[in-house]
């Protein structure tokens, strides 16, 4: 037999037939047990059903426990200083409960005349709860003011049924503020709550729909209370015996900081302009700004968004539901120079005293591509390739380093592959290499594409915070962090449940070395005589940084139009990267403006006052024009 | 290897699917109650229920198409793979109530721990069948068994799922007594027992698990916290009376007052619905099919046929014995279904696999298809 490999005991006859009538002797005492537990179960049943039976009855009429639900209050939001940002306040909410009313139809018609509401609204919310079981309460009115919260209260002898439920709602202390990050609750529906766990939530809950509320759904909803009423036969409420408070969410402390989230997002708003803003610790990857404009507007999605807000969000043509900072891709343009310099420096193609000549155009096979200044540059060194971005110079570092090349140093820098930021549907971006084209579009890859990639154009895409990530990387010597959210986790008793720790994704090898070239390419951009970006300056710091133009599909028929002339949806995107202070780099600033054509005059201001801000107090940070250290 | 003889057609057992059939039909009934008025979303629990119950008695028919001593080398497969999917679920289940336990297969959730029940039962049934110690079983002779059992155990008690792990003790203890052991085993394990129950309850028990075992021996204690849900059921039973208040006009039942009241309670809605008498009668059915499957021990052909027959029995025994006490007040709230009549398909199929194996002993009671053995 099969089983008797495993049989280390000695193995015995089965049809031993004594030794198996003895067996079978021991299930009479099985079935007496059996019988032991039947009987018991019997006399339990004849004592509770015949012995107590009309006690039991009477209970059943008249002495009923209802139990109901405490809703927790929300765990907070904070700002990286302790600021509030996102707290609760009670709101009160009219219910019904049809169960307690014998003339619903009356009873809405008076509320409706006594509260001055459309009675098509009450009868709306009654029929949104469908089949629910008829002593579960119907919210008819959310957020009610005090006169109609008194009124209710005052008259409740004339409206069976009605109650007030009190239940915590959210704050916004600032507002709009990062409410891409932070999101929003509603109420659960029913694909939700089919997914969860019916102990823990139930129908006309809250939860968190976006953002932060949403992924950290579970550390913020805090455990619901109980509470334990009497009520009679007819189901009317008599008295609360007893109850169980309700267990707070945990608080979360953001890396954000409220003040310098504020100064992007107002600069932004206050120049219409569509577009993110990042910034962020070079040196740990807090993430201290985290901006899209326009702003979601966070108060018409509580209570629920009707359906014109909406529909007018959707049809807006700056997205403002699209989180930009991580959902959006763009071409990089000559912020993407550094990865060409970088690539060409440690391949060994270029150095830092290789001078090229720009005559103001480059010729590849049988195409002539130009340089923006038109002009040319003259023979330029790398330094000033960067300060003055020179295309022509670049498109020739890309071709002797290869797309492929150019694409394996992206990566190092974060690009083309997600950051792992906690936010939603974060974009990877795209680094193109031959092997992609052939798989994506089915076509060998042309040489003349490797010159558009190498100034950030053709087929390269990336988010606003994948660049800022690149310029952190190059202003901390190298070492690609995770950026980050989230500062702490703390309970409600001030346990502290997670802890910010910076967190390395990859770090650059020996060339490394390289940077401090770029680094100085980059310092010339803002504080050189003919940088990109010399009105970013600010006095008491030094700034490294980079302009950009991304390149918008451009139909030909404008080609010959002034730029403020071209219609704006097929105006370019600004860039503008930063870091500073140069000789010790804290802070990494990146700012998108979709649309707004140059880097220096449509990024630039907004990067300026987030630095002026961060550096408020602190100026000037070095005596005048300290050498460099590196 | 599959052998179909026509007697085994002729020794089919119909006393069994008869009490089967019975016991189910009752509890669709019931559970058509305890689910009524029907929500809008989703498939009914009592249509699900009766979907499981037919893949069930599929399964059945696959396995009486083999004799049941194929058991002894399905037993080990069978086993390992019972503990890849707690391991699954324990990193990767569904969690309810802060526990993991399912793996979701789309059209039901898996809950391999009701499973593993099953899986003991052959697991000790094949080990004790091959092997009677004079005097009964010393502590050298468990260790085997005893790890056997241990590994699932720790597993289910991680998810964590007191109910199920305790299942797997009793069921352990169960059949280790019944292949007899000596009278120092007896005393260790008395005193392991204790000393176990001592450190669970400063240890191991979560403060969620003793509130319910406090309450139940003081239920003053905490009358509308953990005393809620024993309280609400009692009322419900006793409110039945005689005669009960009549099929879907149970108002503890429909007016929400009973918590799982189609899953753990289900019998509470029994209970009040049918009265006294009506429950009685249930039950007297229930146990009956039970004394049937000790019957079919008595008459199995081999060990092997005893011990998996009376694991089968033990199994639904002590599941339906803990919920039913459970529902009348006696037991604390654990969460172990009563079989056959509580929702859920895990519990339903294994429950059925269980009875298909009780079915198969009867059906190869006598000595067919044994000549070609020595």
């Amino acid at each position: 037999m099969k089983w008797s490999s495993y049989n280390k005991l000695e193995e015995l006859n089965e049809h031993d037939e004594a030794a198996l009538d003895l067996l079978k002797r021991r299930l009479m005492f099985v079935g007496l047990l059996i019988l032991c537990f039947a009987m018991l179960i019997f006399a339990r049943l004849w004592f509770l059903q015949i012995h107590k039976g009309e006690e039991y009855k009477t209970r059943a009429e008249n002495n009923r426990v209802r139990k109901g639900t405490i809703t927790a209050p929300r765990g907070a939001l904070l700002d990286r200083k302790g600021r509030e940002l996102v707290t609760n306040r009670p709101s009160f909410n009219i219910v019904l409960v049809r169960e307690d009313s014998n003339d619903v139809d009356k009873l809405l018609k008076q509320l409706s005349s006594d509260l001055n509401v459309d009675i098509s609204v009450l009868w709306g919310k009654i029929r949104e709860a469908g089949n629910t079981p008829r002593h579960i309460p119907i919210r008819l009115l959310e957020d009610v003011n005090w006169q109609t919260l008194a009124y209710v209260e005052n008259h409740n002898q004339e409206f069976p049924g009605i109650r007030v439920e009190a239940i915590p709602s959210r704050v916004y202390h600032y507002g709009d503020l990062a409410a891409h990050g932070i999101g929003y609750l509603g109420e659960i529906n029913k694909k939700e709550l089919a997914a969860r766990d019916a102990d823990i939530y139930q129908g006309g809950d809250l939860i968190g729909k976006m953002g932060l509320e949403r992924l950290r759904e579970k550390d913020l909803r805090g455990e619901k209370g109980v509470s334990f009423t009497e009520v009679n036969a007819r189901g009317f409420e008599q008295q609360l015996l007893t109850d169980v408070q309700p267990l707070p969410g945990n608080d979360i402390q953001l890396t954000i900081d409220a003040e310098l989230q504020q100064v992007a997002e107002y600069l932004m708003d206050a120049g219409e302009k569509a577009g993110a803003v990042v910034a962020m610790e070079v040196k740990t990857g807090r993430v201290l700004v985290a901006a899209s404009n326009p702003v979601l507007p966070i108060g018409q999605f509580v209570g629920g968004i009707s359906h014109k807000n909406w529909n007018a969000l959707l049809e807006n043509p700056k997205h403002p539901l699209i989180n930009k900072v991580v959902q959006a891709m763009y071409p990089p343009g000559s912020t993407y120079k550094m990865i060409t310099a970088m690539a060409g420096l440690a391949m060994g193609v270029v150095d830092q005293n290789t001078v090229l000549y720009c005559p103001g155009h480059y010729s590849f096979g049988n195409r002539r591509y130009h340089c923006w200044k038109r002009g040319g540059h003259g023979a330029v060194d790398l330094k000033r390739a960067i300060s003055e971005s020179c295309d022509v110079y670049f498109y020739q570092v890309g071709l002797r380093v290869g797309v492929d090349k150019l694409a394996e140093f992206a990566n190092k820098f974060g690009l083309g592959h997600k950051s792992g930021i906690e936010l939603e549907h974060e974009k990877k971006g795209l680094t193109p290499t031959k092997e992609w084209k052939k798989k994506r579009h089915g076509q060998k890859w042309q040489d003349g594409e490797t010159l558009s990639v190498a100034i950030g154009q053709g087929f390269n895409l990336v988010t606003p915070l994948q660049i800022c990530l690149m310029t952190a990387t190059i202003a901390n010597g190298g070492t690609q962090l995770l950026p980050q959210l989230i500062q702490k986790v703390t309970s409600p008793e001030g346990d502290v449940l997670e802890q910010f720790e910076p967190q390395v994704v990859t770090e650059l090898g020996k060339e490394k070395r390289f940077l401090g070239l770029i680094r100085d390419g980059m310092r010339e951009v803002v504080q050189g005589k003919r940088g990109t970006a010399r009105k970013v300056r600010i006095k008491g710091v030094t700034i490294g940084g980079k302009t950009g133009t991304a390149q918008v599909v451009r139909l030909k028929q404008y080609k010959h139009l002034k730029e403020e002339d071209i219609p704006y949806k097929f105006r370019d995107h600004a860039w503008f990267t930063c870091f500073a202070p140069v000789e010790d780099p804290e802070i990494a600033v990146t700012v998108l403006v979709e649309h707004g054509l140059h880097g220096g005059s449509g990024a630039g201001p907004v990067a300026r006052a987030i630095l002026d801000k961060y550096f408020e107090g602190r100026l000037p940070l070095y005596a005048e024009e300290t050498k460099e250290n590196e | 290897m599959i052998r179909v003889d026509r007697r085994f057609l002729h020794n089919f057992d119909w006393v069994l699917l008869l009490f089967l059939g019975a016991v189910s039909g009752m509890a669709l009934l019931n559970l058509y109650s305890a689910s009524y008025p029907p929500v809008s979303w989703g498939m009914p629990p009592y249509i699900k229920q009766c979907y499981l119950f037919l893949m069930g008695l599929a399964a059945i028919l696959v396995i009486l198409t083999f004799d049941y001593e194929e058991l002894h080398s399905w037993n080990y497969p069978f086993y390992i793979f019972i503990v890849i999917l707690l391991l699954i679920v324990l990193f990767a289940g569904n969690s309810a109530g802060g526990a993991q336990r399912w793996i979701n297969l789309g059209f039901f959730k898996l809950q391999p721990s009701e499973l593993a029940k099953l899986m003991l039962v052959i697991t000790l049934a094949s080990y004790y069948s091959r092997k009677e110690v004079d005097g009964g079983y010393g502590l050298k002779d468990l260790v085997t068994p005893v790890a056997l059992t241990g590994l699932p155990f720790v597993l289910i008690l991680k998810q964590p799922d007191l109910g199920t792990a305790l299942m797997l003790l009793i069921i352990f203890i169960s059949m280790t007594v019944f292949a007899r052991i000596s009278w120092q085993t007896y005393l260790v394990g008395i005193i392991l027992g204790g000393g176990a129950t001592v450190l669970a309850w400063f240890y191991v028990l979560k403060p969620y698990q003793k509130r319910r075992i406090e309450t139940l021996l003081d239920p003053g204690k905490d009358p509308m916290g953990q005393g809620y849900q024993i309280l609400q059921s009692k009322i419900a039973v006793g409110s039945g009376g005689n005669f009960g208040k009549g099929y879907l006009e149970g108002t503890q039942g429909h007016l929400h007052f009973l918590p799982e009241r189609h899953t753990d309670f289900a019998f509470s809605v029994w209970g009040e619905e049918w009265g006294f008498f009506g429950s009685l009668f249930f039950l007297g059915v229930y146990f009956c099919m039970l004394f049937w499957g000790l019957y079919i021990a008595m008459s199995a052909r081999d060990r092997f046929g005893v011990f998996l027959s009376f694991g089968v029995v033990v199994l639904i025994f002590w599941q339906a014995v803990i919920n039913l006490l459970m529902v009348l007040g006696l037991l604390p709230v654990v969460g172990i279904p009563l079989p056959l009549v509580s929702y859920g398909g895990s519990s339903l199929l294994t429950t059925l696999l269980a009875l298909g194996i009780l079915m198969n002993v009867r059906m190869r009671r006598f000595q067919i298809g044994q000549k070609k053995e020595k």
